[in-house]
Formats: structure tokens, sequence, C-alpha cells
């Protein structure tokens, strides 16, 4: 996968398909009855009209996305086609609330650190029974990942319901976590919280390891041919499958713990909007490299945020944004592709 | 009948939940033969069952049944003119078919009906009870006084067996799945094969979804699907990608839903979240027991390039 | 008399590498015609081209006269074109039979199910070419020799006008060769025009009736086999200046065994194997493989392809485990693998990266947790030099090199980790003259260099090639290692142990 994106400039390319996911999504508007221009103009001052907007909505949107999308990256280049990142992402939020809650005395240095490895732990936990079945008994993840991801969710729907409903028994919520659980802010007097931050370090960890370390030589390696890895590498491709499991799963997890630490202070149903499946998209845009993960997730954190603005101001229903997502992905790959016809003609034969 | 009661109802629910997984599966099942996995399949049962509801507002419930499952074909469509014309990897140009269909779906529907849109009702396509046949005690009703959708469902079971076991286009196809190299030297239109084996699928999961709106429920939904499309590709694989095993699979997952809802109708206390995640657990667990004995086609999810 | 098949300007391109450079051809009704030519040629591309397998970029094909047009492989089956492919496409799931019908359209009603008695025609026409096919049985159970029988009958069920062979020979047996050619002879006595792609000389002057030599896409000649010789033949596919003193096909006729130099005398034993046995578990089986291995030898490992060699090959790297038995090996083992595309290398990865497999764990290309990219790139550009690898930079992607480029990468890649033992599998197959003299030279200048040389293990399918460089022989028939004693190292001695043990083991 990730070899493929090296045959255009990674800019070029995400730039390409994103303007053509401008004109497709312009005449799609067109045709719903909606002044195109209109909505993007209201998408875009949703997303960037004032610096309040743009750090409090776009980028704190963005981060559940910059997380997801990180750990849909890393799994990729192992070609770990882990579609799971819903789920583990529930998982995270899961315990992490647990974890919060049991702790309600403790120092935020103590409690802060705790909910978010609690967060990691289930994510990668979650993710271990897909690994499990594709290492040992051969089963596609493709499958095992998307119906965990409703194991997750009917899950966390449980628990919310029953077992973890708050005190008050008014909605289907967990109690809120003590204040010393709380993400610090990162930007006095707006909402974004640390866990930007976390991503943005996590996302130059990961591009480190993979470029810079035999681990991640060893990853890529599995990932553009496990084959070849095994008999030119001398070592074997099941623990690298492995790593990329666990790890994409921890972080995907760490998302949810993020939110629930940073934003909703408390886990109810339908905490995500479906951020697990968007970061395939925000993966795919940034060719799978970590760094540009960071800008991706910005872009579709954006497109979120505009939403809301574009169905008030300009009457276009938000779910139009889903299919926009979807766009984009069908763009990077048309444009992938057609590149690649202009400049061979394939070498079967 | 009265001491059939309880057992036939259930057996009732069971079939009725079954047909969509069946309708889908065993358009997958074809479509897997031919080596292209479609996680769209998902976008093709949405699309299904919004055509569905469109069509029965316009033309009435069969007519609904039509633009259904030529909604599912065209959203097929565009899965595979991507994933099989331009070649691109078939998982992601799955997902994204999903994601859109969900996306897309939803805003047709709210701009038509308005975002928090009323409870829709649609006229329904009645049940045909087949004469003798739906008089056997307990069975008879549950497979036999149903709509035209699950008689759709068992034709289909014989007519692709015997297309892909006995014709040669059924071999054709299947070679196209296996080793698309050896089709292609035998004079397989191979990228042919899999566009319309792609296009069959979505057209069955199309009916699928219209099978929803129009009999399962009278209305629409956004996401109704509810992941139906994604059961059905684990349902193919415990069918083994064989259409007899496949509508079996399809049966039993309709058993563990209709199941939950008995079990609810006993117990309202029960968790009810705990009995939906039911099926989509026993589809894990029957995946781990049974893919070590099945055989994947051995080009699925491989790409061709032309 | 009107061809069977003509090419008239025939050229075909893929990306920038012009395969095909507007060659003509004609193939007589009954007659064999050779067409040889080294690896690159074009010879596959031709014969794909006639097969509708390939569009020509420009040009003509005319099979009996009919234009072939762009109607591809459907068009050419009607017009009479069958091919049997070098890797066969059979479906590997598929049964004999199956794979047979697939082909055949004559095999199916207008409603498209089987006809009856299409199974008895089956067994007939095998029946009258003398071919001994299982039709039953999948063909991914399969060895090579039944594969090739079932390919070849799937070809000529039909009217076939026109066959076109892909290196036939290479996954046989010498004297299996003989055999195959009677079925040819006796194809073309029935006014099929035949074209035999091969690159043995020999094997080409012993069955064809006229020659066609092709080099880099271009038609060099075409002689009357009776009125050219080897040697002609030789030059003319590596066109001249070249010095051909050695390699693949060209040695055979000139020659066939060299006398093995001695380099360093046999030093210490680096490896060896007590009795191994591997059971079949997804790979062919060893049984009861023993062998001893010293410093500054070759032992040359011939046989036919899939006797168990990839299977030895894995266990003297190190790689697979014995059932039973005992395994010395020492700590780091060179292995030049058998599928260079595949397993040697990573495409996509620049011949740095490629070179990284051999030391990214080392400690020496380490700095604390970080690999030392630029200490593997010096190492890369210190192989890309010694190796002659035509690249400008190590950070070249492998994808753009070329076959023998590729495979000088992997062999001194391989060679970074052979301080004590190198198994080289099959490791000039499908590279050129130039490429092939390279990489044996390599091979065995690192076994005779001076200090303390490794002990170079060569598995290789390629009788000649295993005579000119091993000092001892064995032979691998059926999971088993059979010393071959000096005296009959000669290719008819060697080809005779290869088939001995496979009557002997055959029901």
């Amino acid at each position: 996968m990730s070899t493929r994106f090296r045959t255009l400039t990674p800019a070029l390319t995400a730039a390409t398909a994103l303007l053509a996911t401008l004109v497709v999504a312009a005449a799609l508007l067109a045709l719903g009855g909606y002044p195109p221009g209109d909505a993007f103009a209201a998408l875009f001052r949703g997303a960037f009209g004032t610096w309040d907007r743009f750090v409090s909505f776009t980028l704190v949107r963005a981060t559940p996305l910059l997380l997801t999308g990180l750990a849909i990256a890393f799994a990729f280049r192992a070609r770990v086609w882990n579609i799971g990142a819903e789920g583990q992402l529930h998982a995270g939020a899961l315990a992490a609330v647990a974890v919060a809650v049991a702790l309600p005395g403790a120092h935020g240095l103590v409690v802060i650190p705790a909910t978010l490895l609690a967060a990691a732990a289930a994510g990668a936990l979650w993710a271990s029974a897909p690994a499990a079945m594709k290492t040992g008994m051969g089963v596609g993840e493709v499958i095992t990942t998307l119906l965990m991801n409703f194991v997750a969710l009917f899950m966390a729907q449980f628990l919310v319901q029953g077992p973890l409903r708050e005190d008050r028994g008014v909605f289907n919520q967990t109690n809120e976590i003590p204040p010393a659980a709380h993400l610090p802010d990162l930007i006095p007097g707006t909402r974004l919280h640390l866990g930007f931050l976390i991503g943005i370090l996590i996302a130059i960890a990961l591009w480190l390891y993979l470029t810079r370390t035999p681990g991640g030589f060893r990853l890529r390696a599995v990932g553009a041919s496990p084959r070849a890895a095994e008999v030119s590498g001398r070592f074997r491709a099941q623990p690298v499958v492995w790593l990329a499991f666990l790890a994409s799963g921890a972080i995907a997890g760490l998302a949810g713990g993020v939110q629930v630490a940073g934003v909703t202070h408390r886990m109810y149903e339908g905490l995500s909007p479906g951020w697990g499946y968007t970061a395939i998209a925000v993966a795919l845009l940034a060719r799978l490299n970590p760094l540009a993960v960071v800008v991706t997730a910005i872009v579709f954190g954006a497109l979120s945020a505009g939403g809301g603005a574009m169905q008030r101001d300009a009457g276009v229903p938000e779910v139009w944004v889903r299919g926009i997502e979807a766009l984009v992905i069908l763009a990077v790959l048309a444009v992938d592709r057609s590149w690649q016809a202009l400049t061979s003609r394939g070498s079967r034969g | 009948m009265a001491e059939f009661g309880a057992l036939s109802s259930f057996l009732v629910a069971a079939v009725g939940l079954a047909v969509p997984l069946a309708l889908a599966a065993l358009g997958e099942t074809v479509s897997e033969r031919a080596g292209v996995i479609n996680i769209g399949l998902e976008g093709s049962v949405i699309w299904g069952a919004l055509g569905g509801a469109l069509g029965a507002l316009a033309l009435g419930p069969y007519g609904g049944l039509a633009v259904g499952v030529l909604a599912g074909g065209m959203a097929a469509l565009v899965f595979a003119a991507f994933a099989v014309w331009l070649n691109t990897d078939q998982i992601i140009t799955g997902t994204a078919v999903t994601i859109g269909s969900l996306g897309f779906t939803g805003a047709v529907f709210q701009s038509r009906f308005g975002a928090t849109g009323l409870a829709l009702e649609l006229p329904t396509v009645p049940a045909w009870e087949v004469p003798l046949l739906a008089r056997i005690p307990a069975v008879g009703p549950a497979f036999f006084d149903q709509a035209v959708t699950a008689y759709l469902a068992y034709l289909l079971v014989p007519v692709l067996g015997w297309f892909l076991f006995r014709t040669r286009r059924g071999l054709a196809l299947r070679a196209v799945g296996e080793s698309p190299e050896a089709a292609h030297a035998a004079g397989v239109p191979v990228v042919w094969t899999r566009m319309l084996a792609v296009v069959f699928a979505g057209l069955a999961a199309g009916l699928a979804g219209a099978h929803l709106s129009l009999v399962h429920t009278g209305t629409f939904a956004e996401n109704m699907s509810a992941g139906k499309g994604f059961i059905a590709i684990a349902v193919v694989v415990l069918g083994r990608w064989n259409p007899k095993w496949v509508i079996a699979a399809a049966l039993f997952f309709g058993g563990a839903e209709a199941l939950q809802f008995a079990l609810q109708a006993v117990d309202a206390d029960l968790p009810y979240p705990l009995f939906l995640a039911l099926p989509y657990v026993l589809s894990l667990a029957a995946l781990a027991g049974w893919f070590g004995r099945s055989q994947a086609p051995r080009g699925l999810a491989l790409p061709w390039p032309r | 008399m009107r061809d069977a098949l003509r090419l008239r300007g025939v050229t075909r391109r893929f990306g920038p590498v012009i395969a095909l450079d507007e060659v003509d051809f004609a193939l007589a009704p009954g007659e064999i015609h050779g067409l040889l030519g080294e690896n690159g040629a074009g010879k596959t591309t031709l014969a794909r081209v006639a097969a509708g397998i390939l569009q020509p970029d420009a040009g003509r094909v005319e099979i009996g006269g009919q234009p072939l047009g762009n109607g591809g492989v459907g068009v050419a089956r009607a017009l009479g074109v069958a091919m049997v492919h070098q890797h066969f496409s059979l479906v590997p799931r598929f049964t004999g039979f199956e794979n047979v019908a697939l082909f055949d359209v004559a095999a199916w009603t207008r409603r498209g199910t089987l006809r009856s008695g299409y199974r008895d025609r089956v067994e007939a026409r095998a029946g009258e070419l003398r071919l001994a096919v299982e039709l039953d049985a999948p063909i991914r159970g399969l060895g090579v020799v039944a594969r090739q029988r079932v390919e070849i009958l799937k070809a000529l069920m039909g009217d076939t006008r026109v066959l076109l062979l892909d290196e036939p020979t290479a996954v046989l047996a010498p004297q299996e060769v003989e055999g195959l050619f009677a079925v040819l002879r006796q194809v073309a006595r029935a006014g099929a025009g035949i074209v035999l792609v091969a690159h043995k000389l020999d094997e080409v002057l012993a069955a064809a009736d006229r020659v066609t030599v092709l080099r880099r896409g271009q038609w060099v000649m075409t002689r009357a086999a009776a009125e050219v010789s080897a040697r002609e033949l030789a030059e003319a596919m590596v066109g001249a200046g070249v010095g051909v003193r050695g390699g693949g096909g060209v040695e055979a006729t000139a020659g066939g065994a060299r006398a093995p130099e001695f380099g360093a005398a046999a030093g210490d034993v680096v490896a060896e194997l007590r009795d191994v046995t591997v059971a079949a578990g997804g790979s062919l089986p060893l049984r009861g493989v023993s062998m001893q291995v010293r410093r500054g030898e070759i032992l040359g490992i011939a046989g036919v392809g899939g006797n168990g060699q990839r299977t030895l090959a894995a266990v003297l790297a190190g790689m697979r485990l014995p059932d039973s038995g005992e395994v010395q090996l020492p700590e780091e083992v060179g292995w030049i693998p058998q599928d260079r595309t595949n397993e040697g290398l990573v495409n996509e990865f620049t011949i740095s990266e490629n070179v990284a497999f051999a030391v990214h764990d080392r400690s020496e290309y380490r700095k604390g947790p970080w690999l030392d990219w630029a200490g593997v790139e010096e190492t890369a550009s210190a192989l890309v030099r010694d190796m002659d690898v035509r690249a400008d930079s190590p950070a070249v992607t492998a994808s753009v090199l070329s076959g023998g480029n590729q495979q000088k990468v992997v062999t001194g890649r391989e060679f970074l980790r052979s301080g004590n033992l190198l198994v080289a599998e099959s490791p000039t197959r499908g590279l050129d003259v130039k490429a092939t003299l390279a990489v044996r030279a390599r091979i065995g200048e690192i076994a005779r260099s001076g200090g303390r040389p490794p002990g170079v293990v060569l598995i290789s399918a390629d009788l000649d090639e295993v005579l000119e460089l091993s000092d001892r022989i064995a032979v691998m028939v059926r999971g088993r290692l059979i010393p071959v004693p000096r005296e009959d190292h000669n290719p008819a001695a060697i080809g005779e142990l290869m088939l001995s043990a496979r009557r002997e083991g055959a029901p």
C-alpha cells in the first residue's frame, strides 16, 4: 500500500484529490438543489471563520480523527486492514471512564495517565481478538474488525444503560469523571485540550519509528511483502502483524480516552459519529504518512466543524459531510490510479 | 395449530429476518467466487431500502422492490467502477462506498422528508401463502407464507448452484476468482466477469434492502441497514461460498436474531443490547471455528491489472 | 501454401521497454519452428501476441490468412491458436478435466452446459496423443510433468492449427524432453504449425525444422535447422563482440561439462545435516538427507524442480526446522532464494532498503535505538560498485532494475551474510547471458577467495550450471539426496539419476 503512494508527490495527489472532491461535491449539491457556493462558504466560515472556531471547533474535532487516523495509517503500513478503530475507540472510552470514576480523590498526575493508559490498553485488547484470529486461524481481519465494531457499540450501549449508568438515572450515560481527570487546556481561553498535543507527539513518534528504526523497517517490509520479509529479512511476519494490531488498537483506544477526558467527561451512546471510519479517509489522504495525518485530520476536523454551520446557514443537512468523506477516499484512489495509468501501461505480460 | 404457536411465530420471525441476509449473501457469493469482496455491500443494502421506499411511494410496493434492486445495483456499479475497472483496493473502496452510501441516503432522505422526519409509512409487500405447503404445521407458515422476496431467495439457491457448478459461464466465473491469469489465458474476459458479478451482488443486496423497508418494517430510517451487509459477508464465509450452505448460514443468523426478540418478549428486563450484539459475536465465533476448513477463492481481493 | 501464422511488423512496448520491435515472423503448417533468444529478447511476448493474450501496439497478426485484429484470446482460439505457457495457465483448484473444458468452446452446449460425451472425447484425444493425463485430480496436487500434460492436452483439444509452446522443456529432465518432442512431431505431421520457444540450442536443433532468432526485441535471422550451427545461433543471440565462454544453453552445445577448478583446498566443515527428515506440510518433504559442506568448496545439487530442493534450501538457511535428524549451521547464512522478485527483493524498496535486510539488526548499523541509514547507504554503494549493478545510486527503486541487476543486488546482499555458508538457489534462472556469467563468476570467486572462504551449496535445475561450478555434485530426487561419483559428472549420467528414483518410486 504505502509504496504505491510514492509515484506522485503525495501533497500533489492529495491536493488533486481534494479538488476533484470539491468539484464532484459541488455538482452533487447543485443536483440536490443547494447552491454549492453558499454551502462551501458556510462550511468554511464554520471551520475557519474565527480563531475560536478554528481552535475550539476544528482542532478539537480533529483530535479524535488525528489519533484514529494514526491508528489506521500505522496498521495499513503493515498491511493490516484494521477497519475496527471505531470499536477500539469505544473500548478505550469505556475503560477510561471506568478508571477515572474509580479514582475519585486521586491527583491529576495520577488519574490522567491511569485513564489514558487504561484506554490504550482496552483498545489494544479489543484489537487482539482479530489479531489472534488472523495470525492463529487465518481469518481475514477486515470482517472480524468490522464485526468487533458492532460488538463494542452494543457493549457500550449495554454498559451505559445498566452497570455504568449515571447515579441520577436520568439519561443513558455514565457519571461525570472527577475534575482531576479532565485533560488540561492547551491554549487558555479555548476548548483545545492536551489530547491534540498528545496526537502530534504520537505522530512524530510513529514517523520516527517507521523511518528511523530497525523495527519500523521490518514493519514496512512486512507491509510491502511478507514473503520477502521472511526470506530476505529472516524475520517472522507474525510478531510484526501483532505489533501493528496492538499499537493500532492502543492508539484508537487512546482516541476514545482522550475524547472522554478532554471533551465529554463522560461516556454515552453515540459518543463517536463514526470517527473510526472517517479515519480511513484521513489516513489515506495522508498517504499513510503519520506526519501528514496531522494535516489531513485538521482538514476532516474542519469538515466536521463546518458541517453544523453548513446545515444552519445554508440548510444543507450535516449528513452530507459523510458523503463528502467517501468522495475524498474515492478521489484519492482514482487520482492515484490515473497517475499510474498515465506513467506506464502496466508490466503484466 | 395452537400447540405450535410459539415455535411457529419464532420461525416466522427467523425466516423473515434471514431473507435479507440470504439475498445479500447469495449475491455476494457470486461476487466473491469471481474474486471480488465487496465491503460496500452495506451501501447497496441501504440504497435498496431507500430506493424501495421512494419507489413504493411512487409506484406501489412491487414497483418499490424493482427500484430498490436497481438502486442497490447502482451502488455496486460505483464500487465496481473503482475496484474492478480502475483496480483500486477492494477493501478501501468498499469502505468508502459504505460510508458514502450511508451519508448520501441520509441526505436524500432528509431533503425529501425533512431532518426530523415523522415515521414514514410505506405501502408494504403482502405475504403470499403457498397453497398446501403453508399448511404444514409450524414450518409451513414460516417458509411458505412470506413475501415474494423470500421465494426469490429460495429460488436463487438452485439457480446459482446450477449456474456456478454446471455451466460454462459459472466455471469461467469461478476460474476468474481462483486464478485470473489462467482465466484470461483461456479467453475469459476477467474484468467484465467481475463487473457483472459485482453488479449482480449489488442487485441482490438492493432487494435485501427493499425487503427491509417494504416487507420487514414498512418504513425507512437512516442507517436502517444496521450492518446487515457486513453480516452477509460473514454469512458467505460461513456458507463456504456455496449457495446451499450460504442460505443455511443465513437462516442460522435469522434464528439467532429472532431468538433475541423471543427472549425479550418473555422478560422485558433482559439487557437487549447484549442480544443485539449476539449475531455479531456468533459470526466471530463461527468464523473462528469454521474458517480453517473452508476455502476462499484464491484470487479473492487481489487486483487484476488489465 | 498459406502460412499458419504470420506476424507483420509487430511492435509491442511495456512502458518504456520495447519488447518487440517491428518483428516479422512466418510459421508454415506442419513445421516445428524454434524461436530462440536470450531472456528478454521478446520470445514470450511474440508468442503471447500471436495467442491474442497481448495486443500489439503496431503491426498485424494473421492466423491462416485471417487477421487477428484486437479480438483477443477468444478470436485467436477460434482461429485455431493454442498456447502452452511456461508458468502453466491452469486453475490450481480445478481438476484437469475442468481446466480442459474451460478452454474448449466445443465442450459446451448452446445452453452453456457440458455436452454429453465430452468426457469420452477428452479421453480419446489423450489416447491419440499418447498422453497419460490425470483428469480428475485438482491441478495443485500434480507434479510439473503431469501439469504440462494437462496443459498440452488442453491446447490440442480443438482443431489446433497453431501451437505455441513457451519453454516447455524447462521443467523436464533430459529423457522426458524426447517424449514431449515425439508428441510434437505427431501434431506437426497432422498439419499444425508449432512454435517452440526455447533457450537450449541443442534441443531446438534436434526438434525444429526452422529456427528464428530474436535479439532485444528485433528479428535477427531465420534459417533451416539443418543448415545452421549452434555457434552461429549463439552468436546471433548475443550479438557480435560478446565473448561467449559459458552460460546457459550456449555452454551445453559448446562442449558440456568442464572440469571444475579447485580453489582453496576444502577446509573445515561449516554446515552439516545428518539424516534430516521434514514431513510434507505444504512443501515437498525431505527424507533422510545427510550432507557436509566445507569451506572453499561448491557443492552442486542438481535435480528436476520440485523434488524437495526448496525445502532443503529453507533448512540450510535456518528458516525451517527438521522433524527429525541433526542440523549444524553457522549463525548466519547467505541465501539467494529462487524467487527473486517475490522473495529476494521488495520491489518498491530502494537498493539500500533491500540491502538493509542483511544488516538492519547488526550492532554496527545501530546508533542507539536508530538504524544507521548512512551506514547502510555506504554498504549499498559499495555493493553497487563491486557487483557492477547498473544503477545511478543506491536510492534507486529495485523495480526499475533489470532482472540481471536485481539478481546482482540479491547476490551481493547475501554475500554480506556469507562468512561461512552461502546457499544459492537457481541463481541465474531467467537471466541473460551476460548477467548469468557475472553471477556465476561471483559465486565462483567467493568460494575460491583466499583467507576463510565460505562453503557454497548451489541448488539448480540447470545441469550445465551445476557441472560448470561444482566441486562435488549430488542429485535431489523425491526428497532424497544422492551423491554423484566424480566419474559420473556428465549430463547423461546425472540425467539418468534424476529420473531413476522417480521410476522406482512411481506406482
